[in-house]
């Protein structure tokens, strides 16, 4: 049967170029913003279900005027429209606001699988895809090794610390995206142009206050647990020799 | 509110998950604080080994629910009975193990009875009358400390390898049956099976090479493979490459995986993602190679390289054949 997807992406910082000031513990931040590492692998697999079995992927992000840019390349990768939510402030927000403001969006489409990255990159908390999924009243899933769709029934692979699940669930539900659970595509060219024509949804929200039960202290390095060494900027050869005197020493080769 | 720390714990392979003890540990630090008790709600079926484990440390109350219906941990009725639990306790806070279970239905609880929640948190203290919780940010580049209110009980999900197990055999707590209730369940698990042992070189092996997702590519796993060979060591790898289907299952080193106890385990490519590094609490000494000078593998590394591995790699094959 075909399947009404939506895909939940979050635009963070791209962590390739986050660096940390070591003194202050600041990240250096370079600007540069990216789809949420894991919520490619959301968008994939949306794809592939829809490839597979045919429907409508449409692909949700809330936040800064630059998310439009994140909401562009999930549709360059394939998706067919996009839902953007207007809210500025939503790093003061907490998770619970967020999957609140989402999950209004996710019932005007009333999707039959709701797809989300399990963490995001920059803070990781894991916790907007189950709340999301906990305000619409629908079962969520993670730690999934892979998805196979047959209808209304989904079967999902999941690991656990004790072994791998067979699990069996019924449509609507929402699954969370980690590394390896695919391999997402690039865009292409003409996936890139075809995404400018694509309908794009651009919804004001109305001005959300910070609930203010979870505030977030300045980021700070934490201290290295182990004493021991770090070579940096050495040359390949003398860490080589380094290292190998090292373990050496310590007989551990 | 009444002063308890209710923690939530697990069983596995016959007794108590040892997170669950690290729990006990963090609750008794935040309790002393706060002036309060410490409340352990045990969810599982056939749990009886773990409940007395559990009752055994200094927590002051146990709370047993030993059901069917909480064969392998659906999450759905985990999170049925722990709101259950929190409307009857009103604790000041609850521990809810980072586990593949515990992230799942942990944010689920906090969104049902609109409570304040913080996640993988490495720390906890008590001041002016909240809980204040340090957690990782950024992959671990950096950490921040989070201050939840708010009036009623806060949720915390903790990552292994934070603090302490509890010390065991201390007493006997008397286990109370806390009862499942009727929960509608919409995950029907129809199999479940064990973790692929594969041959049992890692866990015996002195020495471990693990591979992750820096290396790009499946083939490039090679490099692993012969820096292993060299050094009469297995291979492992990360969860990320084991799911892509570069190495088989059964290398897989993680909180779903093996967790190893080597004398050396050299990570080639790994960020250091807490859950990986669950897999390697038993490692005696770590070396790390990756190209990221802030990755969080540097952080539990004796000996650390920031550089490319592709040079490296083959420069510390050199060196090892020449130094033989």
């Amino acid at each position: 049967m075909p399947y009404s997807i939506v895909v939940l992406i979050k635009q963070v910082p791209d962590m390739n170029t986050v660096r940390v000031d070591r003194a202050s513990g600041k990240p250096m931040l370079s600007g540069q913003l990216a789809i949420s590492s894991y919520d490619d692998y959301a968008i994939e697999e949306a794809l592939r279900i829809k490839e597979a079995h045919g429907g409508e992927i449409t692909v949700i992000s809330a936040g800064a005027a630059s998310v439009k840019d994140a909401v562009a390349r999930a549709l360059a990768m394939g998706a067919d429209r996009g839902i953007i939510v207007a809210v500025d402030n939503i790093n003061e927000l907490d998770t619970r606001q967020v999957a609140g403001i989402l999950a209004e969006q996710i019932r005007r489409v009333n999707p039959d699988i709701v797809l989300a990255g399990q963490n995001s990159d920059d803070y990781s908390t894991g916790q907007v895809g189950p709340q999301v999924a906990e305000l619409l009243g629908i079962p969520s899933l993670g730690s999934i090794a892979s998805i196979a769709a047959h209808g209304p029934t989904l079967t999902i692979l999941r690991d656990t610390e004790d072994g791998r699940q067979t699990i069996e669930v019924q449509t609507p539900v929402m699954l969370m995206a980690q590394a390896g659970l695919n391999e997402p595509r690039y865009p292409s060219l003409k996936g890139i142009m075809a995404a400018k024509k694509k309908p794009v949804d651009a919804v004001a929200d109305p001005v959300a206050t910070a609930s203010g039960r979870v505030s977030w202290g300045e980021p700070f390095v934490p201290e290295r647990g182990v004493t021991g060494i770090l070579l940096q900027d050495v040359p390949t050869a003398d860490a080589a020799k380094q290292l190998v005197a090292w373990m050496r020493e310590r007989k551990l080769v | 509110m009444s002063g308890t720390i209710l923690v939530v714990a697990e069983a596995g392979d016959g007794g108590v998950r040892p997170i669950s003890l690290e729990l006990v540990t963090a609750a008794r630090k935040v309790g002393d604080l706060a002036g309060c008790t410490v409340t352990a709600l045990l969810m599982g079926f056939g749990v009886g080994g773990a409940a007395e484990q559990l009752g055994s440390t200094c927590i002051e109350r146990l709370l047993v629910a030993d059901d069917p219906a909480l064969d392998q941990l659906p999450t759905e009725v985990l999170a049925a009975v722990l709101a259950k639990a929190i409307t009857e306790l009103n604790p000041i806070a609850v521990l809810v193990p980072s586990t593949t279970a515990g992230i799942e239905y942990a944010p689920r609880v906090a969104a049902r009875l609109d409570l304040p929640i913080a996640s993988d948190c490495i720390d906890l203290s008590f001041e002016d009358g909240a809980v204040i919780a340090v957690r990782p940010v950024l992959g671990g580049r950096v950490q921040s400390a989070v201050r939840l209110s708010g009036g009623g009980p806060v949720v915390l999900t903790i990552r292994q390898g934070s603090f302490e197990n509890a010390a065991i055999g201390l007493g006997e707590t008397a286990a109370e049956s806390f009862s499942v209730g009727s929960v509608d369940t919409r995950l029907k698990i129809t199999g479940i099976s064990a973790k692929e042992r594969g041959d049992v070189g890692l866990d015996t092996a002195e020495t471990i090479v693990g591979g992750g997702r820096g290396l790009k590519e499946a083939t490039n796993f090679a490099l692993v493979e012969q820096l292993a060979a060299a050094l009469g060591g297995a291979v492992a790898a990360t969860r990320a490459v084991t799911d892509a289907g570069w190495r088989p299952h059964h290398e897989q080193i993680g909180q779903t995986g093996r967790v190893v106890s080597p004398r050396l385990y050299i990570a080639v490519g790994i960020s250091g993602a807490a859950q990986h590094v669950t897999g390697l609490q038993g490692a005696d000494t770590i070396v790390a190679i990756n190209r990221d000078p802030d990755a969080p593998i540097f952080k539990i590394a004796s000996f650390g390289i920031v550089g490319d591995l592709f040079e490296l790699v083959p420069a510390i094959l050199a060196e090892l054949k020449a130094t033989a």
